[in-house]
């Protein structure tokens, strides 16, 4: 919506410039979006006579003009233009102009010769070229002959007014006409509106109801249905007035029928629609439902097909028009009209959304009809659109409006008590002052026990309860005169849950420990994957479609975090971020059946991913160090430690995007809790990801299961230990967790733990071999240890290692 | 005898101040004259040859040469001691400004790092903090919130939809019904929920078609808009500094009544108007309202008996404005330079 300032001029004085008016009405909640100037950077141009033209000296093509702009002394000004001669009149621009295409005018020398301003084109002035004459458009713009000089050029452009622009909340339908914020600014500047008056000659003898006919056939969606007949009209331009006004309003001119509907539906806030009389088959329109499959002809000459939904208006034949949304092309109004039937109605608005957004038609109409019209209205409209008509000579009217209103709208009713607003709105407010705004809203306001009873003007649909009162009273009163309180109560202890504490704090630990936090959007393509590499009937392809994407790029919600972390991580690598330690935590979907019958599983995964240097580049690091498997397990490990996930075991296994020899599964009995790996080399491929990078995948829900959360210490040796070394030769393929499963079954009570410390292959270790060191602790709670138990522990420890894996010593 | 003594003393003096360079030098004096077959006692192992009347003189002589040698001695020591340490003090001097050895951390998202403040400012005025789903019913998006369907304010968020009845939320509003569900009827409630939603807007420098609320409400006996501005307030002005300016301004939302935008003062240009606020020196930061009596009653509250204020803000918007951060897109870009500065 939006309307010139001086269109409310028409029913308001007021004295706020449009600046601080759109201030009031922004703070009343009536928001101003914009405040349009169409004279911006014309303070200083004004209107000036060419008195003399010379040849300039030095140049072909310029001359030397003396303008009197209606000072003491002619102004020089040279020009380049083509187009003047003494005794016109133009527009001038004058020293410290700032023009409203950038260009700013100083005192200068053209070719040597004094100039001081600049005569303007229409292109200069930021003009309307498409409304001009051919000859206008170029070259300086020529203003009529008579007119005065030494003024405003604005003035005599028509570009004085000033537009606001509003972005209205849904809910205020009824300030969706000039009335309606009329209204609003009556209250807010304190000043009463003079509202035209509307009358109507009905100078035709014949009865409107004579001529046309109107049945509502779907009560449901069409409340009301007015209208009217003119004759002997004439198709022709509308006055320059209107014209401005619908400019200002955003409306193109069209012709005098047109105009005035759109004029009227400004005005009052009532859609309107014009039929040529003798292109309505039966003379009849109906408000019916359409009918599935039928051909609906829109006024934008396409075709649709009926839904069947829809509420259209037909003649005795067919469909004339979508009701609200746009009319139909044959009973559209030309120059050859002569008979117009005239349309107030009002709709249900869902129904007009439905099919506005259905056929993507969105009108000034269909916006209004959304939001709610006054359904008391339509027959003030069709008289002020038969006034305007006639007022212009272009028509006569026939005796009587035809109003089809099946059931009349009841008033609606409101109590309140001035204890429940102030308690709703935590004020003080005297009951005496709440009548007071309420009344000035056009409330009607009458005593009833302890507090009043409202009757709601018929174009406020919005207000049905004492809260929508007390918003009323509040944006009046002024949101700035609440005071700040604090809400009081019962005591309530401010927290969030586990699984949100463990959420956050998982965040700091990986991020503690080098891992950088990435967020990702939940969705992704049947392309992504493909690229991870997931057989057709695989879980994670069960993605659930969007049945309205955005784009071809993602039409599915995520079933796997880990390829939103590779996303991210080959956008970070193609910026040359090559040494990356990323992680995300965020939800994935799996839907229970598709397509979705119920919600889906929402499963909080903990992503991440690692590649390149292992240290940062420095003076003191091993720069060549490469992040291999073990940093990744690493940083799982010590996240376990941290989120105190103990005892699991470890072992090679197979997870989606995981290079399936270098896998490791941390699980809890047969459940995994941990998945870490080398990214797939198919998936990297895929990815066009060249670096070796490692990921690891685990769930929140799971990890929470497993948590101890309690520590309780264990007491500090009171006697001093043991250690022994074993150093030994083994096949290669032998894993460290079955030696070091070997070692603590034969260890004896006496041992407390093993820690490895050396893996070696290569030289001087034989082929298919490799050598492994351990160190093992012995100690007791009662003595100290002497040395010949812990060698008898230590031989029991060999014999088993020898046995079980051929190993042999070291020395 | 006493020429001899008096001789060695002499000596030893000298030797002790000058020809002393190092520790061992010292030692080697101390050795040569006070030493087991040193000079001095030497001497006094001879005075056994002297008489009896000459013995106490002399061992007198001695043993006061003997002590005055290994006070000068101590006191050598001492020196050279300190000025041994100087001189390694000074050959140890390494180069202070090579970077140190860390162990460097990783970072925090920005919008965690919001997120992470906003829950605490709210969780210390006695705020819990709810979920729901991210995929939702329409019922709870739309429907409870008083948002039927075609309502026209149900354009203000254009959502991705699953199914007729399922779509990706489009607000953190859902969670307030199901919270009221999950409470006693009346019973009083103080929560935020703060989650990822969904809407079909183009990716662009201010839009996203996911990005992060956080939705409040409160529900007790006699709760007004005064305690939704205090709140409020209370806030921003811990978020975005003492000095802001907070302004409510009358708004429309189908779920609150009075319904209120909530703007603060420009933390750009402090109020004065620039780029970022388009000149108006306000910046629109926050929506809230009273809860519409239908959303309460929606949910098994009695609007009779008690009443309610919510928000919601988005989580980008405030980092943006904490951070400087001109484009929303660099959350989502994920550039570790970008992340990097957190």
């Amino acid at each position: 919506m939006q309307v010139s300032i001086k269109w409310l001029h028409d029913y308001i004085d007021f004295n706020e410039s449009a600046e601080e008016l759109a201030d009031k009405l922004t703070m009343a909640g009536i928001p101003v979006e914009n405040v349009i100037r169409a004279d911006e950077g014309l303070d200083k141009v004004v209107t000036g006579r060419i008195e003399s033209i010379v040849p300039h000296p030095d140049s072909d093509h310029m001359v030397i003009t003396q303008m009197n702009v209606g000072l003491a002394e002619n102004v020089q000004i040279v020009t380049g233009a083509q187009n003047v001669r003494e005794g016109q009149i133009v527009p001038v621009a004058m020293i410290g102009a700032n023009l409203p295409n950038g260009m700013k005018i100083s005192k200068g020398k053209l070719r040597g010769v004094a100039s001081n301003g600049m005569l303007c084109s229409a292109q200069e002035l930021k003009l309307d070229l498409t409304k001009l004459p051919e000859e206008q458009k170029t070259g300086i713009y020529i203003l009529p002959e008579d007119t005065a000089i030494g003024i405003p050029a604005k003035e005599v452009l028509g570009l004085d007014d000033v537009v606001l622009e509003f972005e209205l909340t849904a809910n205020r339908g009824d300030c969706f006409s000039v009335w309606g914020l009329v209204r609003e600014v009556a209250v807010l500047t304190g000043n009463t509106p003079k509202w035209p008056e509307i009358k109507v000659d009905e100078n035709e003898p014949e009865n409107t109801s004579d001529m046309v006919s109107v049945n509502i056939e779907a009560p449901e969606l069409c409340y009301r249905f007015s209208s009217r007949v003119l004759k002997n009209v004439k198709i022709g331009p509308s006055p320059e007035w209107m014209q401005q006004r619908l400019e200002g309003a955003g409306i193109r001119a069209i012709n005098n029928v047109v105009d005035v509907t759109n004029f009227v539906m400004v005005e009052l806030g009532q859609p309107m629609h014009a039929y040529d009389y003798d292109q309505v088959a039966g003379h009849t329109l109906i408000a019916r439902k359409a009918v599935a499959g039928e051909n609906l002809h829109t006024l934008d000459d396409s075709s649709r097909l009926a839904k069947g939904e829809e509420l259209v208006i037909a003649d005795s034949e067919k469909p004339a028009g979508l009701a609200g949304v746009m009319g139909g092309l044959e009973s559209e109004v030309t120059e050859n009209t002569t008979t117009v039937i005239l349309e107030a109605a009002a709709f249900n608005g869902p129904s007009i959304r439905r099919t506005s957004r259905s056929c993507g038609l969105h009108s000034e109409a269909s916006g209004r009809f959304e939001r709610g019209v006054d359904v008391t209205e339509t027959q003030r409209a069709l008289n002020r659109a038969a006034q305007l008509l006639q007022e212009m000579g272009a028509c006569t009217v026939t005796k009587g409006i035809v109003d089809v209103y099946p059931e009349p709208k009841q008033p609606v009713s409101v109590y309140f008590t001035a204890e429940q607003i102030n308690n709703r709105l935590g004020t003080d407010i005297p009951a005496e002052k709440m009548v007071e705004i309420l009344e000035s809203l056009c409330f009607g306001v009458t005593a009833e026990g302890e507090g009043y009873r409202v009757s709601v003007p018929s174009w406020r649909n919005d207000v049905t309860f004492m809260e929508d009162l007390s918003e009323e009273i509040a944006r009046i009163y002024g949101f700035d005169n609440i005071h700040a309180g604090k809400p009081q109560g019962c005591m309530v202890q401010g927290r969030q849950s586990e699984r949100q504490e463990f959420i956050d704090m998982s965040r700091l630990c990986l991020s503690y420990m080098g891992m950088s936090e990435e967020l990702s959007f939940s969705f992704t393509s049947p392309d992504m994957l493909d690229k991870m590499n997931l057989p057709a009937d695989h879980e994670l392809r069960k993605a659930i479609p969007i049945m309205n994407p955005l784009t071809d790029e993602y039409p599915l919600v995520r079933t796997s975090l880990i390829a939103s972390v590779l996303e991210n991580a080959v956008r970070n690598i193609s910026r040359k971020n090559e040494d990356l330690k990323l992680f995300d935590i965020a939800p994935v979907f799996y839907p229970k059946q598709l397509p979705l019958t119920e919600l889906p599983i929402e499963s909080v995964k903990i992503a991440g991913l690692m590649c390149g240097r292992r240290y940062p580049l420095g003076w003191n690091n091993d720069n060549n160090a490469q992040i291999d498997f073990y940093d990744a397990k690493g940083i799982v490990e010590e996240y376990l430690d941290k989120i105190t996930v103990n005892r699991y075991t470890v072992e090679a296994g197979e997870h989606y995007a995981m290079h399936p020899g270098k896998t490791a599964l941390f699980k809890k009995g047969k459940e995994v809790i941990a998945a870490v790996g080398e990214l797939h080399p198919k998936i990297a491929e895929n990815m066009g990801i060249t670096k070796k990078c490692y990921i690891f995948d685990m769930d929140v829900d799971v990890l929470m299961k497993y948590m101890s959360k309690k520590i309780t210490i264990e007491q500090l040796p009171k006697f001093p230990g043991i250690t022994r070394d074993l150093a030994m030769l083994v096949d290669a393929n032998v894993t460290e967790a079955e030696i070091e499963r070997v070692i603590s079954k034969n260890a004896g009570n006496l041992f407390k733990g093993v820690t490895l410390f050396d893996v070696y292959t290569g030289k001087q270790v034989e082929e298919g071999k490799k050598s492994i060191a351990f160190t093992m602790q012995f100690q007791s709670n009662e003595r100290t240890l002497t040395d010949k138990e812990v060698d008898e522990a230590f031989q029991n420890i060999l014999a088993a290692v020898q046995k079980e894996f051929n190993a042999e010593l070291r020395g | 005898m006493e020429k001899q003594i008096e001789e060695l003393r002499s000596n030893a003096i000298a030797a002790i101040d000058k020809a002393a360079k190092s520790l061992n030098d010292l030692n080697d004096i101390r050795v040569k004259y006070l030493g087991k077959k040193g000079e001095l006692t030497s001497i006094l192992r001879g005075m056994g040859k002297l008489s009896a009347e000459d013995r106490p003189r002399i061992g007198q002589i001695v043993n006061k040469a003997r002590q005055e040698l290994e006070d000068l001695i101590a006191e050598k020591n001492e020196q050279l001691k300190q000025e041994e340490l100087e001189t390694r003090l000074i050959n140890e001097r390494i180069d202070v400004t090579l970077p140190g050895r860390t162990n460097p951390h990783g970072h925090i998202h920005p919008l965690t790092l919001t997120l992470l403040q906003i829950k605490e400012i709210f969780m210390r005025m006695g705020f819990s903090v709810e979920e729901g789903p991210e995929i939702e019913k329409d019922y709870y998006n739309f429907e409870a919130l008083n948002l039927p369907k075609d309502h026209p304010a149900r354009d203000m968020q254009d959502s991705f939809y699953i199914t007729e009845d399922i779509l990706m939320r489009s607000q953190t509003s859902p969670v307030q019904a199901r919270t009221m569900e999950a409470h006693e009827p009346n019973s009083p409630i103080r929560m935020i929920a703060p989650g990822r939603v969904y809407r079909r807007d183009d990716y662009d420098a201010t839009h996203s078609p996911m990005f992060t609320q956080v939705e409040g409400m409160v529900i007790d006996k006699g709760i007004s808009l005064a305690d939704l501005k205090g709140t409020l307030e209370t806030f921003l002005k811990q978020t975005f500094g003492p000095k802001v300016k907070v302004r409510f301004r009358p708004s429309f939302f189908p779920f609150t009544e009075p319904s209120a935008e909530v703007d603060i003062s420009c933390v750009m240009c402090k109020g004065k108007g620039c780029r970022v606020c388009k000149g108006t020196g306000w910046l629109e930061i926050l929506g809230s309202g009273m809860i519409h009596p239908n959303v309460l009653k929606m949910s098994g509250y009695d609007p009779e008996q008690v009443s309610g204020f919510a928000f919601g803000m988005g989580v980008e918007r405030i980092a943006m404005l904490v951070y400087g951060i001109d484009d929303l897109r660099l959350f989502y870009d994920n550039d570790l330079r970008f992340l990097k500065q957190f």
